[in-house]
């Protein structure tokens, strides 16, 4: 029977709410007892004052409420030498400072992609300038480099030169290079540009691809040497357009190898001699280098880096080939 | 043998005594089935004067239950020679030649186990069927030997009351981080972030040491140590570059936009906090989801059909248009809506919360231009568009859309808003909205519906211009104190301070917390 269904009054109404009132002062004095009993437990074991805090702490960390200090009583500004440890470079860095140097350590915003952005675009000119590049822009010295110091007359070309051609002692520090001495490179997976740019390195210590000294057929000369005919292949083709039936290519090949080796003024003069003389000769040819062609690669090989090369221009140079070839039958013969 | 116990019970530690006081916890202490309740009501009266209340306690040598506030049991003691009884309410050990309660540990073991039995039962005992299965009655913490005596020798204690600096702390600049400084100010005073967080319920499954969450616990950790000096986030600056890229950058940001990407990237990192897999969005159960996110409530109308499309999707964050910005922004709906809610009247002249509210949730006709397929018609009609709120986040966070990057201009408004310090949500729910288009126009405010209630706990506010400017926070500690936090600066200040800010990004935080 619900409560509020009860007639109001109703003598069993009041034996009722006494009842209701018994019950009630039961619940309420079970409760209080349970309080006292967890009390009196608290005080018996020992913890019961435990947790009370004692007046020196409670002064320690009041809050203070006075013009010109802050809540801790400090005055402002005094937090001038705050220092942090860069998580990226572990360099040791003045807090008010942290954001806009990490922003450069770890190459994002809008100052770090202009910087990349130029170097990408100087690295395809000339690989020397690059690396001073980005040394340009940063305010602080994040990459400084011994050579980098040295007072540079030349303004054109600054600390390109000089600096970078390995002196006695010194180190040539390399960042972000690919080119690097120590690692195996297969020349498989650079491409053409790439292999041309890293055998001019060896042929000349300047490592630059506009040194004055050489010219584009000494390097020419010194990639198929190191390549061999295959690299050469490619990268010719690439520039000539000549007509050349499928067929015929691999002899081709074999016919150019050794017309890199000799010397130029055997060749320059067997060009402008025979100029039709291509395809009969070819035959001969192809048995010639399978037998002693090779060696006689070997021996021309080794002059080569020595002496200036200098070959004709490239259109002649099937023509070229195939006379020159002629001109190694005559000597050997 | 401890203080807390007695030489006497040694009397009555013999032979099967364990299984005996079992027994007794089992039948008239802590009754866990039925059956063994009704005995204890049935049987359990006072042997001398026949009542059921008056703290009856049973002898533990022979069946006697007799009752303490008439001294009965102390006549059965006496006269019988055994000097230990039972409390049948809390099954506490009284002994009388001590004349006093006591505390024997391998008593009170027996009396833990009985109890954690009766408790389990009694929960099994239920019969509906969304019983949630308590399980174990919450103990509070009591010191061990070891621990007592540690506390015993270190007296001093780090306790936080309401006049207390713990809690709060300075943030270091790090080169125009004040946008970082104040979002993580408004997030260490979210009263359930930081419970949860200060309770370590934060359990790493990240391989690295690369997760905000742990980061973000370990800021607490720096704000609650009582260190006085700032702090230095330099941390949480490099993992949240490094997490959000597009915030990276030394350059001045916007605090909101940083708020949402924190959220995120947390939420991100959150995920297995529960032990569930979390890879469907709309079931997380990580703690950002729990606290932040809510559900927004699009109904788009039919104009000629009158059938509605409901879409409901989540939210972190409510982003109002201002008076003064481009967009236009009175009148507010076509009928033009009037809530006698929060005390407000036009008269003031200033724009509230509640106008930008009420602006936000007006229905909206979509021009002709923008006809929308009706699956009701088949074709494209003209139609009006509202959003309600669906489910409200226990923090609601009012981004006020200061910042104008339209075609034409940018600048910032910097028109003042009111806000209250205390807000209903009432009139903006989705149920709300069915009931105004029910006929019920006029909300009566239903007082014991505490659901919508919302308490203002961080204000972040903007000084300065569009290019350059300066955030800082007001942040609530401790009920009605107020503090400002400018960077490395926290100062006292005063509720009238805090209402009368222009106010950028409004946290409130909901006052009655219910079981789901």
């Amino acid at each position: 029977m619900k409560m509020e269904e009860m007639p109001l009054s109703s003598p069993d109404n009041t034996k009722l709410e006494a009842l209701m009132h018994d019950i009630y002062s039961e619940l309420v004095e079970d409760a209080c007892l349970g309080l006292c009993f967890e009390v009196h437990r608290a005080v018996k074991q020992g913890y019961f004052f435990l947790g009370e805090p004692d007046q020196e702490s409670m002064k320690e960390f009041e809050i203070v409420d006075q013009p010109g200090v802050d809540i801790f009583g400090q005055v402002f500004n005094q937090w001038k030498n705050k220092e942090c440890e860069c998580p990226n470079c572990n360099r040791l860095i003045a807090a008010s400072r942290f954001a806009p140097h990490l922003e450069k350590c770890l190459g994002m915003g809008r100052n770090s992609s202009r910087i990349a952005s130029r170097r990408l675009a100087r690295n395809n000119m000339s690989k020397s300038e690059s690396d001073q590049e980005d040394n340009d822009d940063l305010n602080d010295n994040d990459w400084s480099y011994g050579a980098e110091k040295k007072g540079e007359p030349n303004q054109n070309s600054p600390r390109r030169s000089k600096s970078l051609k390995p002196k006695n002692g010194e180190k040539v520090l390399v960042k972000r290079s690919k080119y690097n001495h120590n690692t195996g490179i297969s020349y498989e997976s650079l491409g053409p540009e790439e292999v041309r740019s890293l055998l001019t390195m060896v042929l000349c210590p300047s490592r630059s691809q506009r040194c004055p000294q050489h010219t584009d057929e000494q390097r020419r000369a010194v990639r198929v040497f190191l390549l061999g005919p295959p690299a050469l292949h490619s990268a010719e083709l690439e520039s000539h357009s000549f007509d050349i039936p499928d067929g015929q290519m691999s002899r081709l090949q074999w016919v150019e190898s050794p017309n890199v080796s000799p010397s130029d003024s055997a060749s320059s003069k067997a060009s402008t001699n025979h100029p039709d003389s291509r395809r009969p000769k070819k035959k001969k040819t192809l048995s010639l280098n399978s037998g002693g062609g090779s060696g006689g690669l070997t021996e021309g090989s080794g002059s080569s880096a020595q002496s200036s090369l200098s070959l004709s221009s490239r259109k002649k140079k099937p023509k070229l080939s195939a006379a020159f070839i002629s001109s190694i039958y005559d000597d050997l013969n | 043998m401890s203080p807390a116990g007695c030489p006497h019970v040694n009397g009555f530690k013999v032979d099967n005594w364990k299984q005996n006081l079992r027994l007794i916890y089992q039948c008239f202490v802590w009754s866990g089935s039925a059956e063994t309740r009704k005995r204890k009501a049935k049987s359990c009266i006072c042997h001398m004067c026949g009542t059921h209340l008056n703290r009856l306690h049973s002898c533990l040598y022979c069946v006697f239950f007799a009752c303490f506030a008439k001294k009965h049991i102390h006549e059965h003691a006496k006269s019988k020679r055994h000097n230990l009884a039972i409390d049948l309410l809390y099954g506490g050990i009284y002994c009388f030649m001590c004349q006093d309660y006591i505390y024997d540990k391998e008593m009170e073991q027996i009396a833990k186990e009985e109890q954690r039995k009766a408790w389990k039962m009694q929960v099994l005992d239920f019969d509906f069927d969304s019983c949630v299965g308590i399980g174990e009655k919450y103990s509070t913490w009591e010191p061990t030997k070891k621990e007592l005596e540690l506390l015993r020798h270190n007296p001093k204690r780090r306790r936080i009351t309401s006049n207390c600096t713990i809690g709060l702390r300075g943030l270091i600049n790090l080169g125009n981080t004040c946008f970082m400084n104040c979002i993580v100010q408004a997030l260490t005073h979210t009263p359930l972030l930081r419970d949860f967080f200060l309770s370590d319920r934060h359990k790493c499954e990240m391989q690295s040491n690369s997760c905000l969450v742990c980061e973000m616990s370990q800021l607490f950790q720096e704000f609650y140590s009582g260190h006085r000096s700032p702090h230095v986030p330099f941390r949480l600056l490099h993992l949240v570059w490094t997490h959000a890229r597009h915030l990276a950058g030394y350059e001045q940001q916007d605090a909101h936009e940083f708020l949402i990407a924190a959220l995120d990237v947390l939420h991100r990192h959150c995920k297995d906090d529960n032990g569930k897999k979390a890879n469907n969005p709309n079931h997380c159960n990580c703690i950002i989801d729990q606290i932040f996110t809510g559900g927004l409530q699009s109904d788009v109308t039919c104009q000629v059909c009158h059938g509605v499309s409901t879409t409901i999707d989540p939210f972190w964050d409510i982003s109002l248009d201002l008076p003064g910005s481009s967009t236009p922004f009175w009148p507010l709906s076509p009928g033009g809506e009037v809530s006698v809610l929060n005390g407000e009247s036009h008269s003031t002249g200033a724009t509230t919360l509640m106008d930008c509210l009420r602006r936000f949730t007006r229905p909206e006709h979509l021009g002709s231009s923008a006809k929308i397929k009706c699956s009701g018609c088949h074709s494209y009609q003209e139609s009006t568009k509202q959003l309600t709120m669906k489910k409200l986040p226990i923090v609601a966070c009012f981004h006020l859309k200061r910042f104008e990057h339209s075609a034409k201009l940018r600048r910032k408004i910097t028109t003042y808003v009111s806000f209250p310090l205390e807000l209903d949500m009432t009139p903006f729910m989705a149920s709300s909205k069915e009931s105004r288009m029910n006929g019920q126009y006029q909300q009566t405010v239903d007082p014991f519906n505490n659901d919508n209630k919302y308490s203002l706990f961080a204000v972040v506010n903007h000084q300065g211009t569009l290019e350059s400017g300066h955030y800082t926070t007001f942040i609530r500690q401790h009920k009605d104190q107020w503090f400002k936090c400018d960077d490395a600066i926290i100062t006292k200040a005063s509720i009238k301070d805090v209402l009368d800010s222009e106010g950028y990004l409004l946290f409130y935080h909901k006052q009655f917390l219910e079981y789901e």
